[in-house]
């Protein structure tokens, strides 16, 4: 009789002890992701769409985040940080999302301060100027930096291709970080830059730009530009005696061209999924390829899945500091993509010295930076 | 070398903002109305061809096709937004704000029916060039070049010689009298913007070739063409082409003297100039919108 009323009573305190986990199970989880479906930016952002969906379905495929359904509500930056405020502020109002999903540098820096101030976790997997390192506590950044591309760049520049360079860079964020700190790395081991001009985000000629670059004679020119590469590759064909371009994972699109055959990039190692997985994401989302972005958004999506899982498992309401240091207490995410280590909000993930020779991108070295 | 090079892109690129300077002005010297969508016009019509091209039609054909996309687009336009606007008593500015809603929903609708990407034509004739005296040229350019002039003086006579050009001369000089003397000016409206969007059409499908399109990117190709009309003079078809050519030399070489970044000011710097010193532009006497 003892032991059955001993029985009853740990049985009822495992069960006001579990109560509180039980109630704080969420019905629906429910992410944000602000990108940029409309304007010069919308292929990326599009691209960047499918990645996250992708995750988020195969996540509810699998019966959700420890049982709980996920849902992904998306809103259109335009790629302007005015309107990415303005999503950022009506993700928060109407729907109380804990984490938004992000692209674009001065997206990413326009919302870090609200992201701060109202403890919402914002995650940018693609967006690399330099200062998102320390833009909020509130941020974390699932690729590396430009700082870090430059860095390992500069030195295999001024060691294997020359001393004497021109830089060519998108007039925007990504760009101008590209080029100050390529000029910095390069010209603390020795380089010298001799021609340096901006070009305009979403420009299609660039004649006058590369006549005047190939006029100074340099060794090698760095290229910082995120879009129209096919466009600058041609032109390019026409200049006569261009240098060799060198640049670092936006320049992946100067890849194929007759006119780019021995050009130097860095990029960050961003692995495929299994082969039936990027089989179903083209079927599924009509594409003909799984690119970097679709990658890294769907990578970067698994991660806040994988911390929110553990938040709920363990009956923790899923917030956005619960989801920051969740992910830092995990601190090492392995996938196919990537095996990505958070010391604070930053990856840190190894880069890649890639050369184009013929239809191959050939791998010549893997450097882990330090910051 | 680097001068004479930067020289004949600059021309290259004036004749094909000329052919939207010319086509903007005739339309504008005629009705008064500042057709914005003009650029989304230029964006379909590009788009249009290049669908084409892709779905396996020749690049004639589907030249052909933009320009009478181009000329059905800017009919309608008249006809179904501007006319029914003026028939309400609408001012020149709310005219003005319905363009730019139009050429908001014609970006829109490109980047959704073709693709938001920046495309390039699949053909592989268009990286090829030529070297005349140590100065490049690629086959789209020289295309261009050739196109454009040939365009220019066609406009230039149909203006001045053919019954049509006649009348939308009498109605852009006097569209109430026009009116009165059964010339039909609103059925002659359409036909001006039809014929207009036509034109654009062709730049439109050329410079695609040449660099890339992308559905955003127009309106600064636009905004260049009307600093061109209105330094060359409000209804001047001359006028207008011969500054797009003067203007983008400009920007062209500027680049060689100044940071790239400096080009599109150094032309809009012009302009400013133009307005504050000669408002009339360089080949018209007074200030007026008359052909």
């Amino acid at each position: 009789m003892r032991m059955g009323l001993f029985s009853k009573a740990v049985m009822l305190l495992t069960a006001l002890a579990s109560a509180p986990s039980a109630f704080a199970q969420p019905k629906e989880l429910l992410i944000g992701a602000l990108l940029p479906l409309t304007g010069p930016a919308a292929p990326i952002g599009i691209e960047e769409r499918n990645g996250v969906q992708f995750a988020v379905d195969e996540v509810n495929a699998a019966g959700g985040a420890a049982g709980v359904p996920v849902r992904v509500i998306f809103d259109d930056s335009q790629g302007k940080p005015d309107q990415a405020v303005l999503s950022f502020n009506r993700m928060l109002d109407l729907h109380s999302v804990p984490v938004i999903i992000t692209a674009y540098s001065s997206i990413s820096l326009a919302i870090a301060p609200l992201a701060t101030r109202r403890e919402v976790l914002v995650v940018n997997p693609a967006a690399q100027t330099n200062k998102l390192e320390k833009a909020s506590p509130f941020l974390i950044n699932t690729i590396p930096l430009v700082n870090a591309e430059a860095r390992v760049l500069a030195r295999y520049a001024v060691d294997k291709i020359g001393k004497k360079a021109a830089i060519i860079y998108e007039n925007a964020a990504a760009g101008i970080d590209g080029a100050t700190d390529f000029r910095k790395y390069f010209e603390a081991v020795g380089g010298q830059i001799i021609a340096e001009e901006p070009v305009e985000f979403g420009q299609t000629n660039y004649r006058a730009t590369l006549l005047k670059i190939a006029a100074a004679k340099p060794d090698f020119v760095y290229i910082a530009i995120t879009q129209s590469q096919a466009a600058m590759a041609d032109q390019i064909g026409q200049v006569a005696n261009f240098p060799v371009g060198i640049g670092n994972t936006f320049s992946s699109p100067f890849f194929g061209f007759k006119s780019t055959e021995g050009w130097y990039q860095t990029g960050i190692q961003s692995g495929q999924l299994e082969p039936a997985k990027v089989s179903s994401f083209k079927e599924k989302l009509k594409v003909e390829e799984m690119g970097f972005f679709a990658r890294e958004y769907y990578n970067a999506t698994k991660i806040i899945l994988k911390a929110a899982e553990a938040l709920i498992a363990s009956g923790r309401p899923v917030t956005g500091a619960a989801l920051r240091d969740k992910i830092q207490e995990i601190k090492t995410f392995s996938s196919p993509v990537a095996t990505i280590t958070f010391e604070d909000n930053n990856a840190s993930r190894p880069v890649e010295i890639l050369q184009y020779r013929g239809d191959k991108r050939v791998l010549l070295e893997a450097v882990n930076p330090t910051r | 070398m680097l001068y004479l090079q930067l020289f004949v892109d600059g021309v290259v690129s004036g004749c094909a903002i000329g052919l939207v300077s010319i086509s903007f002005s005739y339309f504008y010297s005629v009705t008064g109305t500042f057709h914005v969508a003009h650029a989304g016009i230029y964006t379909l019509c590009g788009y249009v061809a290049w669908a084409l091209v892709a779905a396996g039609a020749p690049f004639i054909a589907a030249l052909m096709l933009a320009v009478l996309a181009g000329a059905l687009s800017g009919y309608a336009t008249q006809h179904v937004l501007y006319q029914r606007l003026a028939d309400r008593q609408a001012s020149p500015l709310v005219m003005m704000i319905a363009s730019i809603g139009l050429l908001t929903v014609l970006q829109n609708i490109v980047a959704i029916v073709f693709s938001p990407n920046i495309v390039q034509f699949d053909m592989p004739w268009r990286v090829g060039h030529l070297d005349i005296a140590g100065v490049t040229l690629s086959h789209p350019q020289a295309l261009i070049a050739l196109v454009s002039i040939v365009i220019f003086v066609g406009l230039t006579v149909f203006s001045a010689r053919t019954d049509l050009g006649k009348r939308i001369r009498a109605i852009a000089s006097n569209a109430e009298l026009a009116e009165i003397t059964r010339l039909d000016p609103k059925r002659v409206f359409a036909y001006v913007l039809a014929i207009s969007s036509a034109i654009v059409a062709v730049p439109a499908v050329l410079v695609g070739v040449d660099q890339a399109m992308q559905p955003y990117t127009s309106l600064i190709v636009l905004l260049t063409a009307v600093v061109a009309m209105i330094a060359g003079g409000i209804g001047s078809l001359p006028g207008a082409f011969g500054m797009s050519i003067v203007l983008a030399v400009i920007q062209s070489l500027s680049v060689a003297l100044i940071p790239g970044r400096w080009s599109i000011a150094a032309v809009f710097g012009i302009f400013i100039l133009f307005i504050l010193l000669k408002p009339e532009g360089l080949f018209r006497r007074r200030f007026s919108r008359a052909l």
